[in-house]
């Protein structure tokens, strides 16, 4: 006997069909396995995270026979190209690579559905909420058994992917490493604004302060009735909670409280003087900002073309700040400090992790290897965009002109600086705190509201965040 | 009786019947399977787990420990300045925009309509930028309207040397109104000209004997019969108006750098909703607060075109209530 469905049938199959696969996508994905963590939440307001362990180790990884597996790579296209591909395939046959763009969103869809990249590219801030979710996979024993990568060979930037704990990064063990990565603070110089300012260019051997680059700024920045003909300094509006935390960090300081529950600025006097500093340059139309837009719509481009009197980024940036109107113009100087004690400007240590959640563990070191020691990272070293992160590889930079040399002695020194990396927050995203500053400041800016309001909002907004990720972490 | 002599039995035909039958059901359900498929693994299921996430507090990368908070997602909009902030915001570009927009196209379209030589020509040209991709529009108007480089400023700077107006941050949503209409001026002008190329020429020819002016004729014949277009236009407006996005973010990367992108803030006039959606999703990782305000937003949007539908019978002509 055959069953004929109505159309009603039909329809309420298809419904009962939708339903289904929405419960089923509402289910868990598969995730990590997960190592449990004491966490004590012992008064109101006070979180303790007590000894929030790495997740456990893994063990000494079966590297010698063949390996096979296909590994999906997240990075930047143009960084891991298709001709990286090619080569790694050909050298390693039985492992097949898929390098697709880094996209937040993108990774955010991939992990909820189970299927993470293997290996992504990451910047050192958002190692810590990683590590707290328990997304990376420990890589100590790889690299103890690597003949590519060695820990001892590891420069310093690399502690920022070692961690005993969220709470405890730069000691510990290795989850990822640095692509190759910029002492973040140093400044470059466009020398004819200096002289057209009456400004001596700064000497190159020794760092300035805040305060002299706040004074030298004053000076370089030239005004046509209302309008900016040149800007004094500009820097990295993303990364100004990071260097507000480098700046603290030489006297031991930070902008967070101890437990990183909280932001305190307003009622830490040191945080404070620095918000203040950040806030003043803006206010007297120094930098780029909401009031005083940058004509090219970044300050890096607005350096090339002779606009920008000190431009503050890592030595990556060498290698862009010769153009055409600057060539033979620039020179690099230390990172300055803001109370006299250096310490290592390194703030965003760009690098490459492998999710816990991999399948193909071997297979993606096999990769990491290759990325990290292998032909890209001998390019990468040539190539004078950043520093390679093995030291073995540092006589590889470029060193050919004048130009190259200075840059190179200026690093030497930045790169003796050998200090313990940021603690940065794991309850929070990697750009929350900048974002949520840079909102506030420029309706101070533009008058909205008093820095002292912008600064309670800031507050407020982090702290809401940090709550917000103390509840779902803990 | 030999067997070929036989009638056929009668269930034979009637399968026969049946299966013609069965053949029209197939074919029917096989012409509407794709769009049903489609609707509900693009539209339900998607709207679906979009209204789960919003009782949750899904942050992006915790799945396994997702919370139900019931409804305080929803509440928590009512209580954040900076919702509140965006959606002031976001109603008063709609009444700036849509307006201006609207009667700009309409305008633009009576000009077409008299039979301009050329008009192949005109029309294309205003339509063009609406097929230029937004990112370089922005940027067309900000190489006009920058404040230290634009160039309105240096024509300004002329008669009064100095001149440094911040048209894009100051003036940000009156900025956004211009690069908008802008814009958009083409795809209202084309609908708009369809709409006047619609209206018979008899009518108007009638109009015209009777003795009506132009501007008569203008009142009592093309605005009636072009109620229906308007109608059309407004209510696509009023949805994308409350959609609008890519633009005030590209404003955002004023100021920007190396981190700039979708994580930026746009300026605080141009801080309308959706950038504040997005902005809680991507820079907060609050994925359920966003996704809940999300729902509100449809929530206001569906009744303001409820709004417009109801109204409609008071202002749109339609022939069928003629009848």
């Amino acid at each position: 006997m055959t069953t004929r469905l109505t159309r009603r049938e039909m329809l309420k199959l298809s419904g009962a069909l939708a339903a289904g696969s929405v419960l089923a996508s509402c289910g868990p994905a598969p995730t990590p396995e997960v190592v449990k963590e004491t966490v004590e939440v012992p008064v109101e307001k006070t979180v303790v995270v007590q000894a929030t362990e790495a997740p456990a180790p893994t063990e000494a990884p079966p590297l010698s026979g063949p390996i096979e597996g296909h590994v999906v790579v997240m990075h930047f296209l143009h960084e891991f190209t298709e001709d990286h591909v090619n080569v790694f395939q050909g050298e390693t046959p039985g492992i097949t690579v898929e390098v697709i763009q880094a996209d937040l969103t993108r990774f955010f869809a991939m992990y909820a559905a189970g299927s993470p990249p293997d290996l992504l590219r990451v910047q050192a801030p958002s190692i810590p909420q990683y590590l707290a979710r328990k997304m990376l996979y420990d890589l100590t024993p790889f690299f103890e058994v690597s003949e590519m990568l060695r820990l001892d060979d590891l420069a310093p930037a690399n502690n920022y992917y070692k961690a005993y704990s969220p709470l405890r990064i730069g000691e510990g063990p290795i989850y990822g490493m640095c692509k190759d990565f910029s002492p973040d603070c140093t400044i470059f110089v466009y020398k004819p604004v200096f002289e057209d300012g009456g400004v001596s260019v700064p000497d190159d051997t020794k760092a300035m302060t805040y305060d002299e680059v706040f004074q030298a700024a004053q000076t370089l920045a030239k005004f046509e009735g209302d309008r900016t003909l040149v800007f004094g300094y500009d820097y990295e509006k993303g990364w100004v909670d990071r260097f507000m935390m480098n700046m603290l960090a030489e006297t031991g300081g930070t902008i967070f409280s101890e437990d990183l529950t909280q932001l305190v600025i307003k009622d830490n006097e040191a945080a404070l003087a620095v918000a203040k500093w950040y806030y003043d340059l803006g206010a007297a139309k120094l930098n780029d900002n909401i009031i005083n837009p940058s004509p090219a719509g970044w300050f890096g481009t607005d350096f090339t073309q002779g606009i920008v009197g000190m431009a503050q980024y890592g030595f990556w940036y060498g290698a862009m700040a010769e153009s055409d109107v600057t060539a033979g113009k620039v020179i690099m100087l230390p990172g300055p400090t803001w109370t006299g004690v250096r310490r290592d400007p390194t703030v965003t240590a760009t690098g490459m992790i492998m999710a816990a959640a991999t399948q193909v563990p071997e297979a993606a070191w096999k990769v990491f290897e290759f990325y990290n020691a292998g032909q890209p990272a001998v390019e990468r070293a040539g190539s004078g965009w950043g520093v390679p992160a093995l030291k073995s590889m540092w006589d590889q930079m470029p060193n050919s002109s004048d130009y190259e040399q200075q840059k190179l002695r200026v690093l030497q020194g930045e790169l003796a600086l050998e200090t313990p990396p940021l603690q940065f927050n794991p309850f929070l995203g990697e750009t929350t705190v900048a974002d949520s500053w840079n909102t506030q400041m420029d309706r101070a800016f533009q008058g909205e509201i008093t820095f002292e309001e912008a600064l309670a909002n800031v507050e407020s907004e982090v702290n809401a965040a940090i709550k917000d990720g103390v509840d779902r972490l803990l | 009786m030999s067997i070929a002599q036989q009638p056929m039995p009668r269930t034979g035909s009637r399968r026969r019947v049946m299966s013609r039958k069965a053949r029209r059901t197939a074919w029917f359900y096989a012409f509407i399977t794709p769009w049903l498929l489609g609707f509900v693994f693009l539209w339900i299921v998607p709207l679906t787990l979009g209204f789960l996430t919003s009782l949750t507090n899904y942050d992006g990368l915790n799945l396994p420990d997702l919370k139900f908070v019931g409804l305080n997602n929803y509440a928590r909009a009512f209580t954040d300045e900076d919702a509140l902030w965006s959606f002031g915001q976001t109603l008063k570009w709609t009444a700036l925009n849509l307006p201006a927009w609207m009667v700009l196209s309409f305008i633009l379209a009576l000009i077409l309509n008299q039979g301009v030589k050329g008009l192949g020509f005109f029309r294309t040209a205003y339509y063009l930028p609406s097929v230029v991709p937004t990112v370089a529009l922005v940027w067309i108007w900000k190489i006009i309207l920058d404040r230290n480089a634009g160039l309105l400023n240096a024509v300004i700077s002329v008669f009064s040397p100095g001149t440094a107006i911040a048209w894009l941050t100051s003036y940000a949503l009156q900025g956004l109104t211009v690069i908008a209409v802008w814009s958009g001026l083409g795809w209202g002008m084309v609908v708009f000209l369809a709409g006047l190329q619609g209206i018979p020429d008899e009518l108007l020819e009638a109009a015209r004997i009777d003795g009506a002016s132009t501007l008569q004729i203008f009142r009592y014949v093309t605005i009636p019969l072009m109620t229906p277009v308007i109608f059309f236009v407004l209510v696509n407006g009023l949805i994308g108006s409350f959609q609008q996005f890519v633009v005030p973010q590209l404003l955002a990367s004023i100021g920007g750098g190396a981190a700039a992108g979708f994580t930026q803030v746009p300026p605080r006039p141009v801080y309308l909703s959706m950038n504040h959606v997005n902005r809680q999703i991507f820079n907060f990782q609050r994925f359920g607060y966003g996704t809940a305000m999300l729902w509100l937003l449809f929530i206001v949007v569906a009744a303001l075109t409820v709004v417009v539908f109801k109204t409609s019978r008071f202002w749109v002509y339609t022939e069928a209530k003629e009848k």
